[in-house]
């Protein structure tokens, strides 16, 4: 018996796409199951840090603005940590599970497989809206259980702006994902970075108001910043002083192009970088 | 020819255990010194991370803020308030994932078994990482509590600072105790990463760590009256900032941490011993 010398046939077509995609984030999903006390942490942890918090923002309220400033202060809190957590898991999740595979030696097989490379990506895409989404919707009910229900106006907008806003952060996570590939184990430290300065720039915790002007500045010109602006005025009803940083149609119009280009401009950076690294042969280089 | 026969390893003395114990924390200094970025992100986390409710208590609570916080909480220098407790957290955190960490990494790379097999107990190198993560923790929690006052323009030398590091010097023993706890639940459990980065913030969440107990539930009030971390907060805040002792006077407040400095170590060890033995008998030593 001869052995077929034939190089395999790339899958091809939307249909084989989506058995790659829904096999690939199977795999994860499963991963994910096998470790259900980490969920369960994971949600007690966001609970307590949302939790601590909020009373660290009541601590400022005069006693008897207590009762009635609580939700509005839980729903800032609440609304941009939601935000904040899908930015951070995207960079962790998408960004550096590439250094992952890296480091276990399965990129490069992935890559001589037929299988497509953008379901790659997208399958930690999923992962992050079924386990980041979980964590967020179980939050935001026991907060509500336990201080009262949280502000929800604009629910279709809210929901319009929500998905926009994390179709810009999963593009930040493939260009994320690129830098990991050109910067292998420094990436690490620049997630930290970055996450550190989403936390002061995009403000998730606190209102814009609060920074600095010179910073408000900088905040004015990172998309993420506007999203956090724009999902927590339009949820909170739009309060004197919301959104903070542009009207809100500049508002929805920037979340708008966020949400439609980066993940465009993500997937082509790293494509090019997969490229260069697959040339250079540093793809399993770390 | 006359060959010598290698003698048995008997008892460590004193000054053995001790040269074993310095030998880990050089070890680990030496490993550390090696990653700057590391170190400057430990001095700047606490910061960012007493930004966030600085901030949002700056604009919640507008002209009002400082006013508001004093009934609050006893002080109207939140910035140092914040602070306090961000820098007490660095250092909880530090003693738990440093000791948590350092078993994982040996169970990781193959060397918790041989470690056994040495006549230098685990104890005596827990204590070697334990004097290396008070050495990191101390200096990014001091450099970042000074920082964060410059940023905020707030003077962080007010108060009795000497009893605060009283404070801080009492507190030390009893966290190191909790946190061979933790040891034990990474022998235990093994890939544990949830579970202690869970404990971490539960006990943050219990010792006020941006706020007064008095603001918890009655319940959780008098659980974290049970964990050092709340007293060893609650005591600096009172020498630097007179926000109040639990018990009214210092030398009570002070009474209470010596109690869990004699308990929490014991306890600890004894929890970590049980463990130990345990995982011994039980092939789970090399199993990771």
């Amino acid at each position: 018996m001869t052995p077929s010398t034939a190089s395999p046939r790339p899958l091809a077509g939307p249909a084989a796409f989506f058995s790659t995609l829904a096999a690939m984030a199977w795999k994860e999903l499963l991963i994910m199951l096998r470790y259900p006390v980490e969920f369960v942490a994971s949600f007690g942890q966001v609970f307590l840090i949302v939790t601590s918090l909020t009373l660290a923002g009541l601590m400022f309220a005069a006693p008897g603005e207590r009762s009635t400033g609580v939700s509005n202060t839980a729903g800032l809190v609440v609304y941009g940590f939601i935000l904040f957590m899908f930015l951070g898991d995207t960079l962790w999740t998408i960004g550096y599970n590439v250094r992952r595979d890296q480091k276990q030696g399965t990129l490069e097989m992935l890559y001589l497989s037929p299988a497509s490379k953008f379901a790659n990506l997208l399958s930690r895409v999923i992962i992050t809206l079924v386990w980041t989404g979980a964590l967020c919707v179980m939050a935001a009910f026991l907060m509500s259980a336990l201080i009262g229900r949280l502000p929800a106006h604009n629910l279709p907008l809210a929901a319009l702006l929500l998905v926009l806003s994390l179709s810009g952060t999963f593009g930040t996570g493939f260009a994320f994902a690129a830098v990991t590939l050109r910067l292998k184990e420094a990436a690490q430290t620049l997630a930290n970075l970055f996450q550190f300065g989403v936390m002061v720039l995009c403000a998730p915790f606190f209102p814009f108001a609060a920074l600095p002007e010179v910073l408000r500045w900088v905040a004015r010109l990172l998309p993420p910043a506007y999203a956090v602006d724009m999902f927590r005025s339009t949820l909170l009803g739009y309060p004197t002083g919301y959104p903070e940083l542009a009207p809100p149609a500049v508002g929805l119009a920037v979340v708008a192009a966020y949400g439609l280009l980066m993940p465009v401009l993500g997937y082509w950076l790293y494509r090019r970088e997969e490229n260069l690294a697959r040339r250079a042969g540093t793809l399993s280089e770390y | 020819m006359s060959t010598t026969l290698p003698t048995l390893p008997g008892r460590p003395r004193p000054a053995q255990i001790l040269s074993a114990a310095l030998a880990e924390t050089r070890l680990r200094l030496t490993n550390i010194s090696r990653y700057p970025g590391q170190l400057l992100m430990e001095i700047i986390i606490p910061i960012v991370f007493a930004a966030m409710p600085i901030l949002l208590g700056q604009a919640t609570g507008g002209d009002q803020a400082a006013a508001n916080f004093a009934r609050n909480t006893g002080t109207a220098n939140y910035v140092a308030y914040l602070l306090i407790g961000s820098n007490v957290f660095t250092i909880v955190s530090n003693a738990f994932w440093h000791i948590a960490y350092w078993l994982r990494f040996e169970q990781e790379t193959g060397t918790l078994e041989s470690v056994y097999l040495t006549p230098t107990s685990t104890l005596t190198l827990a204590g070697g990482v334990a004097l290396y993560s008070v050495v990191r923790g101390l200096a990014a929690a001091l450099l970042a509590y000074l920082l964060g006052c410059l940023i905020f323009q707030v003077n962080p030398l007010q108060g009795d600072v000497l009893l605060a590091l009283g404070f801080v010097a009492a507190g030390l023993l009893p966290i190191y105790g909790l946190a061979l706890l933790f040891g034990a639940v990474v022998l235990k459990v093994k890939e544990s990463n949830a579970l202690v980065n869970l404990m971490q913030w539960a006990v943050s969440f219990l010792m006020g760590l941006f706020y007064p107990v008095a603001a918890l539930p009655p319940l959780l009030r008098a659980v974290a009256l049970l964990f050092p971390p709340t007293w060893l907060t609650n005591g600096v805040r009172s020498a630097l900032l007179g926000v109040g002792y639990f018990f009214g006077a210092w030398y009570l407040d002070m009474a209470v941490l010596w109690v869990f400095m004699l308990f929490a170590p014991l306890f600890g060890f004894w929890v970590f011993n049980r463990v130990e033995r345990g995982i011994q008998r039980n092939e789970g030593v090399g199993q990771f």
